[in-house]
Parts: structure tokens; sequence; C-alpha cells
């Protein structure tokens, strides 16, 4: 009997190929959609699992802001791990990195940058069970000067030789150790959120030479350093937390120490000093509302057009129960149609998956795969559009299978009220959802615009950092006098404006910041509780990334003690409550021990991070260091003598000066941008869902009106006869569609005003969703909807009343 | 007795009033009779042969059939009765498009259970028996009214029923096309099946032995 369902369901959508197309396309873009966001919740949702990582907690610091603790650091200090072993007997082992994003690696004349590694203690492989390809795990990070490199990083270093215990160079703020290889572990996955492609043993740091005394001694003064603890397997987590944050290991009451699972890093915790920009579990919250919302739009879509048209098949239906057919035959036969129809719709949606996906890696820079090693994992995932399919096949059985013989033999039964209001109510839901996206879509775009347009306070055009990394054996004073040289020349180059050295820069990771409590302001008012954030540039700085002066000025270089000067800017005024700028301006400050740290000038606030975050208070100093060379280049210049030139031309220079370093450079302005790129491709989802869900839910009204208008051809003959003009028989067949839309709209404003005023808290600056978001959503929704129906209607009401009524 | 019809009365409401489309009904056909219901349009025919065919409910009355009272049977029993026992030839035809001629016949043998090489001896057999057996695998859409009428018939009688109900069999077909089918009833007759239909035609209804006259939904004697 199967074969016979199945038969009558081919040929039936083979005969009927617009509604077939329209129903299969509307499901595949669905199901294609929701497999996408799910393949890629899913790979967000698997950050950091290994063997034993649920017990496996990051411990952080807290920092009292007010009168309550923030999480303030994801790094804690040397003292941290030890400490919490010792005190906590739960605590079973700990780890410490301490990070480097990027190490210059020298092998003969191959010298070039590695980013991402850590020094690491010996525990590493006892607590992140991941495997290592060559060395044994309980003593390849035993001894110092030993290392640990990534399978690439070991063939670009070694070739096709074997790496095991041969030496190579390590250079890292111009210090040089010598490390030899101990293991090679495969290269990280992509779904950690700490990335190492080399692990340089802990106790290095005694012989390399990049700390001091004081710095190696545990300490509780500098919290450099990630650490990770393991705990027995029997461990109550949030009685082990509560513990930690009562006790008070590091005798210090303005900060506490805390502990999340490793495995909620990656999306839950967005705190300064981050590995790597984590993810956000409100994107991955919207995304399956989105894939969610999508997948229902195309199911809905498809109850309503097989409803519809089912009323067209209300004779076949008759024919069936007179020649025996009962209501479970009768239901089978409709859900047969509807698996077959979800079927076919399947096979498109998974070649469209796989034809989508690499063009999504290749935007996202991510790697995400539909592998069928893991199909199982994906399995809920099908099984959810099977239900949904089943459900989705049900209604339209039963009201198919529910006529009455006779009824339905007389041909075309009229619609009962409930199943009207049924296809109304679906209608409503398609429009609410669509709605909704619209309102999304606006305020994403919106937000996102207003972030980028936000005035961040400089301006970042054209300029570029310079950061290679000299490898010579020199002192510190000479690559400084070096650098000096290095600076004057480029100046002289025709298509530099300006040349100044910064320890960081604006979109700069927060790795070259230092965060510190403890300043004493030049009234004698002590603050011992409120972070804030430094860094140290030469005194052309400011001016090169056009950062203003609110009072006062850059630092004096010719002036006796010029290194003590500081700058603030308004952030540290507004927190110190300091109003006028006299109290501050040409007086000290006092911090890190140092009583004389006098401010030259207030600089007013800019964006360091982006206008994601709050400007934090910044003390910035005069030292001369070599970090960044920030280098300004004159637009008509370069658009002269063409780019690619000038970098070459900047290039020699740097290399004769330096001949043994490596290269390399940044534009701040991009990287500044870059910022804004998780919330840009969100942005982008969201468009591009959106205008999946208005081509689903047009498809769907395409497919009910040219139903209902095939239906009213009768109708619409008889009222042309009468004298009906076209306007008015257009106005007829569309203002039904006009009333739903307009209670779609009336639902959706609350329900998009609630999700988007929630998506928002997540930023320090934000848009504000004014009424015409709302207005441009439900315009959009309505003009779509309009233009759907009337393409349908035009035609009836253009149509020869003549005609149409003879075919009756 | 074939079956029975024992005052039976059907009406719709409309406008809170009772509009009666069968009223006080009594009716006794035997098996091997061939009847043929008439009256004007509009006086119930196709109403009442619903009720006979279960096709279509009742609301005051008794309806035996086969010594089983329909009126007590819920819904199941009564489509396996009249699966069982009845085949239904309609004016338009009401063959499923989608299917084959050869096809629309097997699909009543589908609901029947009835095993896959018997099903092929018993649509065979029919197809030689109505000298159709050249248009088995074409469509309705592809055979003249007359043709689709006999593949209406040859289904009717595929499950082998003791009673057919014809509703206007002849109407959408010229008049020799007409007496091609009344002439298969009547042999129909003669082999033993009961034939209850509905006509306009003096001439068709007399193939019948019986005659019932309709006028708004009662039944008239005469
Ligand atoms: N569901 C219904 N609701 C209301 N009235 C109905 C319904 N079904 C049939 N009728 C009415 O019942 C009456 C009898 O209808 P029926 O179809 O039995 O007539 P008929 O004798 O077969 O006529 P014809 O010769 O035109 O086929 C008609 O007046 C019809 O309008
Ligand atoms: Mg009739």
């Amino acid at each position: 009997m199967y074969k016979l369902f199945l038969k009558i369901a081919t040929r039936y959508l083979l005969k009927n190929k617009l509604y077939s197309f329209i129903n299969i396309f509307g499901l595949a873009i669905g199901i294609a959609s929701f497999v996408l966001i799910m393949i890629y919740i899913k790979n967000e949702r698997s950050y950091d699992k290994f063997e034993g990582s649920e017990n496996v907690y990051r411990a952080y610091m807290d920092y009292l802001v007010g009168d309550t603790f923030e999480a303030g650091d994801a790094m804690t200090y040397n003292a941290s791990g030890p400490s919490l072993k010792q005190e906590f007997p739960e605590v079973l082992d700990y780890v410490r990195f301490y990070y480097f994003e990027k190490v210059t690696f020298v092998l003969g004349d191959n010298i070039f940058e590695q980013p991402m590694g850590s020094l690491a203690d010996a525990s590493y492989f006892n607590i992140f069970k991941y495997p290592l390809l060559k060395g044994t795990k309980e003593t390849v990070l035993k001894d110092p000067n030993t290392v640990v490199l990534s399978e690439t990083l070991a063939r670009k270093l070694f070739g096709s030789e074997d790496p095991f215990q041969k030496t190579v160079s390590a250079f890292w703020d111009g210090t040089e150790v010598v490390l030899t290889v101990t293991g090679v572990m495969p290269d990280p996955p992509q779904n950690i959120h700490f990335k190492n492609n080399f692990l340089i043993s802990f106790n290095t740091e005694n012989t390399w030479g990049i700390f001091n005394e004081h710095q190696l001694k545990p300490n509780w003064n500098m919290n450099n350093y990630y650490t990770y603890i393991k705990t027995a397997s029997n461990t109550n987590a949030a009685q082990l937390r509560q513990k930690i944050i009562d006790s008070d290991i590091e005798e210090d009451t303005e900060e506490r120490h805390n502990i999340e699972p490793i495995e909620d890093i990656h999306l839950y915790s967005n705190k300064p000093y981050e590995v790597e920009a984590n993810g956000s579990i409100t994107r991955i919250k919207f995304l399956s509302a989105i894939a969610f919302i999508i997948l229902i739009l195309s199911w809905l879509n498809y109850i309503n057009l097989s409803t519809t048209k089912s009323l067209e098949r209300a004779k076949e239906t008759g024919i069936r129960k007179v020649s025996g057919a009962q209501r479970p035959e009768l239901m089978m036969q409709s859900l047969v149609e509807s698996i077959l129809l979800n079927m076919v719709a399947i096979v498109i949606a998974l070649v469209l998956t796989l034809v989508l996906l690499p063009l999504y890696n290749n935007y996202t820079g991510k790697n995400l795969s539909l592998e069928w090693a893991d199909i199982e994992s994906f399995l809920p995932i099908f099984g959810f559009i099977l239900f949904g399919m089943v459900l989705a096949g049900l209604y339209p059985a039963i009201v198919l299978s529910s006529y009455s013989p006779a009824k339905a033999l007389k041909g075309k039964i009229k619609t009962s009220t409930g199943g009207l209001n049924v296809r109304k109510g679906l209608i409503v839901a398609q429009f609410l959802a669509t709605i909704i996206l619209l309102v999304g879509t606006i305020v994403v775009t919106k937000q996102i615009n207003f972030l980028q347009n936000q005035p961040i306070g400089t301006n970042l055009n054209q300029i570029i950092a310079l950061h290679g990394e000299v490898v010579s054996k020199e002192v510190d004073s000479l690559v400084i006098s070096k650098y000096n040289v290095l600076e004057s020349e480029l100046e002289n180059l025709s298509f530099v404006k300006n040349v100044a050295i910064a320890q960081t820069y604006p979109g700069d990771s927060f790795d070259n910041l230092s965060s510190s409590r403890g300043v004493t302001l030049p009234n004698g008012d002590v603050d011992n509780n409120n972070v804030f954030y430094s860094y140290h540039v030469r005194p052309d700085y400011f001016n090169l990334v056009g950062i203003e002066f609110l009072a006062g000025h850059t630092f004096i270089p010719t002036a006796a003690k010029n290194y003590n000067q500081v700058v603030v800017n308004e952030a540290f005024l507004r927190l110190h409550n300091i109003t006028s700028v006299n109290e501050i301006l040409g007086k000290n400050l006092k911090f890190w021990g140092n009583s004389d740290w006098q401010v030259t000038g207030i600089i007013k606030d800019y964006h360091h991070f982006g206008s994601k975050r709050a400007v934090l208070p910044m003390i910035i100093r005069n030292q001369y260091d070599v970090y960044n060379l920030l280098i300004k280049l004159d637009d008509t210049a370069i658009s002269e003598s063409g780019f690619t030139n000038s970098i070459n031309q900047i290039e020699k220079k740097w290399n004769e000066i330096f001949p043994r370093s490596s290269f390399n450079y940044t534009f701040l302005d991009k990287k500044f941008q870059a910022q804004y790129n998780d919330d840009k491709a969100f942005g982008i989802a969201f468009q591009v869902f959106t205008l999946l869900a208005i081509l689903i839910a047009s498809l769907g009204l395409f497919g009910l009106t040219s139903y209902t208008v095939v239906q009213r051809k009768k109708e619409i003959g008889v009222r042309k006869v009468n004298g009906a003009s076209v306007a008015g028989i257009m106005k007829l067949l569309n203002q039904d569609f006009v009333k739903w839309i307009a209670l779609a709209f009336i639902i959706a404003v609350p329900i998009s005003l609630y999700a988007m005023n929630k998506w928002l808290e997540g930023f320090a600056y934000k848009t504000n969703i004014s009424w015409w978001v709302f207005a441009l959503a439900g315009i959009v929704a309505l003009a779509i909807a309009l233009l759907t129906v009337s393409w349908q209607s035009f035609k009836a009401a253009m149509a020869n009343p003549v005609e149409s009524l003879k075919e009756e | 007795m074939l079956l029975q019809l024992n005052n039976i009365f059907k009406w719709v409401n409309s406008g809170g009033q009772r509009v009666f489309l069968l009223k006080d009904i009594n009716l006794e056909v035997e098996e091997g009779e061939f009847i043929s219901i008439m009256g004007p349009s509009g006086s119930g025919k196709s109403t009442l042969l619903n009720v006979i065919g279960m096709l279509d409910a009742f609301d005051e009355g008794e309806y035996n059939f086969m010594d089983e009272s329909v009126h007590t049977l819920k819904e199941k029993h009564r489509a396996n009765l009249y699966k069982q026992y009845i085949g239904f030839v309609f004016q338009a035809y009401h063959l499923i498009d989608e299917l084959t001629v050869y096809e629309n016949l097997e699909m009543p043998l589908l609901y029947k259970n009835m095993k896959s090489s018997e099903r092929k001896a018993v649509v065979a057999d029919m197809l030689d028996r109505f000298n159709i057996v050249g248009k088995k695998d074409l469509f309705p859409t592809q055979l003249s009214g007359g043709q689709q009428q006999l593949v209406g018939v040859a289904r009717a009688l595929i499950g082998k029923p003791k009673l057919i109900l014809a509703d206007e069999p002849t109407g959408n077909l010229n008049s020799q096309q007409g007496e091609e089918i009344m002439e298969i009833f009547k042999q129909l007759n003669s082999e033993g099946v009961t034939v209850i239909q509905v006509t306009h035609s003096e001439k068709n209804a007399g193939y019948g032995s019986r005659i019932i006259n309709l006028l708004d939904g009662r039944k008239i004697e005469g």
C-alpha cells in the first residue's frame, strides 16, 4: 500500500509543479538555515572539552568596584596556583601559563615570529589531556629551557628532520633563550580558547632573563599568569567556589580569587585580559532563536499550503473513502506525502549546506564541517527535523481525512471557519516572525553603524605599527639608540608624516596594557579600590594618533625627570570626582611606590577598545622602550609612490639597521575595526537569515494567494460583470492581508522591543530603538506582502470575466 | 432482505429552522432487485442514495443492512460494512486523476488488504471483462467519458459487492454510451447483484424492476 501512496504522492507533486517547488524550496531553505546555524552553535558549544575537562577550572580575579566585586581580570598571580593547591584539598593540581602573543624563533638564518605560546608548568599534560606526538607527558616540561612545539611549528623550524632534542633560539622583548625540543604536540584545535603553538617549561623563566628577581619570586604583585586548576572528580564546584571567594589567600580585601569552569569560558566569559576574544552566549541564544524561527516558518508554510491544497483534493479523498479507505490510511497517505516532500527538501538542504559551509568558513575564518564521523552528534538535530515534519504533515492529514465522503465528493469543499482561522493564524504567525526578524536586523545594523560611527577620539587612518623583533645580542641601550636612528631616517622619507614609539595603541589587545590599583591623588586622597590602566609612549604619540588634549600638553622630553611625566584621561578624572583640571594639572600622582609622577596633560576620552567597552581610566607614562614603531603615512604621497613601494622602502630601512630581525606591520584602523568583526558577522547572519525568512514567508503567501485567487475566480468574474473596477477587486483581495499584517505587527512590537533591548545590554554604548525602526519593519513587511499578493490579484482582476465565468 | 429503512429523517439547520432533506422514508430492498429512484432536481435522490450507501448520516429512524443496524454502528464499522458489500458509481465518474486505469481498479483491493498476486488476477479479470486491457496504463484524463464510466463501474464491481449504488451514472454520457452502461447493470442484476440507481431518464428507469419516486424528500406512492 505504501508503494501506492508513494506513487500518488510523486505523481501529485510532479503534476503540481509550482506548489511542490514552493513547498520544497521553502522547506529546504528552512532546513539548510537550521542545520548551518546548528553546526555553528555546536562548534561554539564544543570549546574546551577534553578528558576530565569537567573538573578543570580557570582561576581569575574579582575586583572590588564600589562595594561589589566584579570579574576584573582573567589573569592571576604566580602565587595563585600553588596557594590554591595548598589551601584546598579539592584542588589536585594547577598549571600556570605566562602567555606570549608572539615569540621570535631563530634557527640559523631562519628568523620568524610565531604567535601564541606560553611558559607552562610541567603539570600541563596532567590537566589538559591533549595528546603528545613525541616525548613523555610527565617529563616534557620538567627541565628549564625545554620546549614542546606544535607539529606545524616543528616543521617550520626543522622541516622533515626529527626535532627531538634539537635546540632553537627564542627571542622575546629582545632577550634570547636557547631551548631544547623535548616534545611535539598536534596543532591546537580550533575549538579551544587557549591556543598554544609552543609550550616552554615554566622554570625557564629563571634562566631567560625576561623577569627580574623580584618578579620571579612567588608574589601577589604581578598578575600576569593564567592559572587553571584540576579538582577531584567528586568536588562540589559551587562549594569550592564559595570557599575560594570567602578565603583570603592573598590577604587583600580589594580583590579576591574566583574560579569558573573551563568549558564555560568561551561562551560566558568576557573579562579584561582574555587569551582570545571569546564567543558570546547572547549571540548563541539569538542565533538559536533565529534557527528555530526559520525552521518553524518553513513548516508553517508547508502546513498552510498543503492544507489549502488539500481542499482541492477533497474529491480524491472522497473517492478513497468510498473505495473503503479509512482514516488511518488516509492520514498515512498524507504523511507519506509530507515525508516525501521533506526528504527531497532535506536532500536539497544538505547539498545547500555542503555548498554554503566552505563559503561561510572562508568568510569567518572558521573551519566548520559536516562530516560522517560526527553525524551521530547531529542525530538530535535531524530527529527534531523529522519530528517537526511529521507534525507538520499531521495537520493537513487530519483536515483531509475528516471530510465526510458525501460532502467531499461534491467537489470543492467550502472551508470550515475553523480551518480558515487556523490558516489565518499561520499567516499571522509567519508575519509575526518576519517582523520580529526585521526589527532585529534593523536594530543590529543600526547598532553596528552606531559603534563604527561613534567618535573614537582618535584618527587611526594611514597609521601602521611596525613590531619586528630584533634578534641580536646587543645591549638594550644600543638597540634603543639604533631605534632613534631608524626613527629619524623614517621621518625623512617623503611619504612619512610622523613617527612615534608606543607600548600599545588603540585597538591592540589588553596584553600590553597594565592594570593596577592604588593611586594617591594630589589632594592626598588614596584610592586603593579602583583599577586604572596604564601604558607608556613617546611624546609624539598623542599627536600621531590624533588624541586631543583637554588641558595641558604632552611630555616634555627636555625636562629633568621627564620619565616621570604622565598624562591622564577624562575617565580618570571622572572616576575620582575631579571637576576642575587645575586640581590635577601640573601636580603629582603617587602610584607604583613612586611619589612624583607629574601630570603634564589631560587628554579627552578616546576608545582604546572600540566603543563596545566604556572608556577606561588611563594613566599614560613617558618612557622609551622599543615596542611598536607607529608610522603615520601621508595620503597624497602614498598615492603617488604606491603603497607596496612605500612599505618596501620602510622594510629596507628596517633591515639596514637591524639585519637580524623579523619584520611585520599592522594597519591600526583595520585592527581597530576588527574588534567589531564578530558583531558584524552576527549582523550579516541576521540580515541573511531575515532575508531567507522573508523569502519563505512570501513564497507561502504567493502560493496561498495563487490558490485563493483561483478559487475566487468566479466571484471576481461576477463582480466585474456587475461593474467592479480593477482597483476595487484588488482592494477586495488585498484587504485581508493588510489586516493580518497589522495584527502581526501589534504583537511583534513588544516582543522585538524586549529581545533587542536584551541584546543591546551587552554594549556600553547603545543605539536607541526609535519608533521608526518598528515603522520601517512594518512597512517593509506590508510592502513585501502586498507585492506578493498583488501580483496574483492584479492578474485575477485583469482577467476577462467572460472567460473566467465560462470555465465553471 | 438486503436492507430496510424505517422512518428515516434527515435535516439541516438553516437560519434556526429545520430544513428536511429526507422525510419519513420507508424502504425495503430484497436481494436481486433493480430499483430506480426518480424525482425532480433537489428532491433528495442523491441524499437518499448516500444514506443507503452509508456515506452520509441521517438524523432519525432505523436502517438495517444485512441484519446489522447501521444507525447503532460506529463510523469504522459502517465503513467496513460498505467497503465489503457496496460498490458506488457516480455521474462524474470520480476516478483519481493521479492513478492509471489499472491503479484505479486496484485501489479498493489495497484497502481490503488483498495479496498482490490475487489483486493482479482480479484486476486483470475485470479489465478483460470490460474490454479495457489496452487502456490499463492510461490516466483518466486520457479517456472519453464513456470509457471513464466503464472504469468507474469496473471499480465499483471489483470488490464483488452485493449492492451497486449508481447516482445518475449516465448523466454525462451520450445515449449510446448510456445504453452500454445500462446493459452492464442489467447483466449484473441477472447475475444476482442488487442495483439501485438514480436517474432522470424514463428509459433507463425501465431497465429496473421497481421505481421509487421522491418529491421534497418524501416518497410518493404510485
Ligand atoms: N449539506 C446540505 N445542506 C443544506 N442543504 C442540502 C445539503 N445537501 C443537500 N441539500 C439540499 O437537499 C436537497 C436535496 O439534494 P439532493 O442532492 O439529494 O437532490 P437530488 O434529488 O439529487 O437533485 P439532482 O437531481 O439535482 O441531483 C436540495 O434542495 C439541496 O439543496
Ligand atoms: Mg443528485
